[in-house]
């Protein structure tokens, strides 16, 4: 029965000061919900990134001859790639393959010339595989008539001074070693958020490419997207055990350390995150809950005097406080987590600083998303850091001296 | 029988910069079903000699014995308990929880007690008709007179069924009417139902109505008189 008193008597003194305890509870909420929207936010930019990453450029697995991996030389291409591409078939977690030949060289226009990678592909198992064709804006996708056609980013276009269908003249060495150059038309202008990427990489179709090279069946490169890029490591590994030692599989989080290094910081910058504004809510907590505790110490004193052991006055100072949490934590929570699916759904258009996010790869509209874990993460790290705010202010309560107490009044 | 004996109590605060002596050298019994009146000037030691016998202040020296129990052999988790279930306290601001009805109030010393729901139900109403205020049962404290305050202040010490109630100045705060009617209960309670008071206080109508009245002067038992 004396529990069941404490937490009535606590939840009543909660609403003693409707203003003081509706401005804590607001700050939980408001804590709450803006934590959750922008870890969610955060994790919705940085998991698009990853994936955007994977979906246009690196891919989930990549495989190549083991020389090409120390010196991406034309003639180190993969020695029977098509019995490759076909023993992946067997791995049910291979979802798309595809073929590249892959070589650096020099694009050339009437007005100027730069170093690009050309990557030589099979248009129809492309398409599949990537979403670079998705970034189409101006022409069409190494589909139409045009004899050796190319697909180059906005941003080299803009460079060359060209246009669509405008003429430009590929250079490079071919298996031999030998210098050759191809004369190609631009068939289509892609703009994907990687302005690196727009300057720096060109499509072409593989058949023209390899003509070049000298090397009809040539393939440098490997691209194999799995199911689940996250489980990337574990299924190169197995690809890897049934090939043989001449060509090396490599899953994302080898090929780019800088993407492996963002998706494992990510959870530490988000919960950095709603550590700093658990603190900062902490403070308030601490506040108020001190002041609850001083403007009611005869009160206390009174309590104390009669018989209410100090483990009671604890507990009930500690009470107040998680019931103002319990009454934010959710309501902040479910605006949170309507936010994150509302924007999730509808996305949030940054495009006013499109060209700086461009400049580091990042999508301009934005999808917060986080997943259930983190929200049950959040509200036990609010429970936690509330709870404990009111260790002080509950210390406070147990050290007043009954008889002063009541003097005070 | 006497229930409380205080023996050579002495108070004195500041023991090690100048020293201010409350109390010296009290010895006083206390018989069950008293009456007393502790009186004296300010500063005679009347409220320490109170907080002392609650167990809410420690004495310098000296023991207090209440029905065999020396008070100050318990540690504070067993003075907590004893005032629980032994002592009845009336404060002279009421101090009543503000948040909680007049019922509710004296529920809660028994809710704490560890009481059953039927039995603190049925003992609040009881001692709320007792001080002649069970129409008021569901009123909160603010609104309650004073007077009324500090019958549910009373009703609510003799909710434990208390060896005595200590009662510091109960009615400094109080009008002559509220004065008086709380009076008439106290003083009917102690003649019905032999329950012991002891207050501490400088009104004379508290003082007209003890049966024994101990005056203190200077922490001293100044005279002891029974009537």
């Amino acid at each position: 029965m004396s529990s069941r008193a404490i937490i009535v008597l606590s939840w009543k003194n909660v609403w003693r000061n409707p203003v003081r305890s509706g401005i804590v509870i607001l700050s939980v909420v408001v804590a709450t919900w803006s934590g959750i929207f922008m870890v969610g936010f955060f994790n919705g930019m940085t998991v698009q990134f990853v994936r955007d990453q994977l979906q246009n450029y690196t891919s989930h697995i990549q495989i190549h001859d083991t020389r090409y991996v120390d010196e991406s030389l034309p003639e180190f291409t993969i020695r029977e790639a098509d019995q490759i591409i076909n023993s992946l078939q067997a791995f049910d977690f291979v979802t798309q393959v595809t073929p590249r030949t892959v070589i650096n060289g020099l694009i050339s226009s009437a007005n100027n010339n730069y170093g690009v990678t050309i990557e030589g592909v099979r248009p129809d198992l492309e398409v599949q595989t990537t979403a670079i064709h998705s970034y189409l804006i101006e022409g069409e996708y190494l589909t139409g008539s045009l004899r050796n056609p190319v697909f180059i980013g906005s941003d080299l276009a803009q460079k060359l001074a060209v246009q669509l269908r405008s003429r430009i003249v590929l250079t490079f060495q071919d298996k031999q070693g030998n210098i050759t150059a191809g004369a190609f038309r631009i068939e289509g202008i892609f703009k994907t958020p990687n302005k690196a990427f727009n300057e720096g990489n060109i499509l072409v179709r593989a058949d023209d490419l390899n003509r070049l090279l000298g090397d009809e069946q040539a393939v440098h490169e490997i691209i194999v997207m799995v199911d689940d890029y996250m489980k990337s490591e574990d299924y190169a590994l197995q690809i890897q055990s049934v090939l043989s030692n001449e060509v090396v599989v490599r899953s994302w989080k080898d090929l780019s350390p800088m993407l492996k290094y963002i998706e494992s910081s990510m959870d530490i910058s988000m919960y950095l995150v709603m550590v700093i504004l658990i603190i900062a809510l902490c403070f308030g907590v601490i506040n108020t809950m001190l002041m609850a505790v001083l403007e009611r110490t005869a009160e206390l004193g009174m309590l104390r005097a009669v018989g209410l052991n100090k483990f009671k006055s604890f507990t009930m100072i500690m009470l107040e406080t998680t019931f103002l949490t319990m009454i934010g934590s959710p309501l902040g929570l479910l605006l949170g987590w309507s936010f994150n699916a509302w924007y999730g759904e509808k996305g949030i258009d940054l495009a006013f600083f499109s060209k700086g996010l461009e400049l580091y790869g990042f999508n301009s509209m934005i999808y917060p998303e986080l997943g259930l874990t983190y929200y049950l993460d959040i509200t036990l790290l609010m429970l936690l850091a509330t709870v404990f705010s009111a260790i002080f202010p509950a210390l406070k309560a147990l050290k007043l001296n009954p008889v002063e107490a009541i003097r005070k009044h | 029988m006497a229930i409380i004996d205080i023996k050579n109590i002495t108070k004195v605060y500041n023991s090690d910069q100048i020293p201010v002596h409350a109390l010296n050298g009290i010895d006083l019994q206390i018989e069950a079903g008293e009456f007393t009146a502790i009186v004296g000037p300010s500063g005679s030691g009347k409220t320490t000699l109170l907080n002392i016998l609650g167990g809410l202040d420690d004495p310098t020296s000296g023991n207090i014995n209440i029905n065999g129990v020396d008070l100050f052999s318990l540690n504070q988790k067993q003075l907590t308990e004893y005032r629980l279930h032994h002592i009845g306290f009336v404060f002279q601001s009421y101090n009543l929880i503000p948040v909680l009805t007049a019922r509710e109030n004296i529920e809660f010393i028994l809710q704490i007690q560890g009481k059953d729901a039927k039995h603190f139900r049925q003992r609040s109403l009881e001692l709320l008709e007792a001080v002649g205020l069970v129409d008021k049962a569901d009123k909160m404290p603010s609104e309650l007179s004073g007077g009324q305050q500090q019958r549910v202040a009373v009703a609510r010490a003799l909710a434990s069924n208390p060896d005595f109630v200590l009662a510091d100045e109960p009615t400094a705060n109080l009008d002559s009417a509220s004065t008086s009617n709380l009076l008439d209960i106290m003083a009917t309670m102690n003649s019905e139902l032999g329950i012991t008071f002891i207050f501490s206080t400088h009104d004379q109508r508290v003082v007209e109505r003890a049966t024994r009245i101990v005056t203190l002067v200077d922490g001293k038992i100044f005279s002891d008189e029974n009537r």
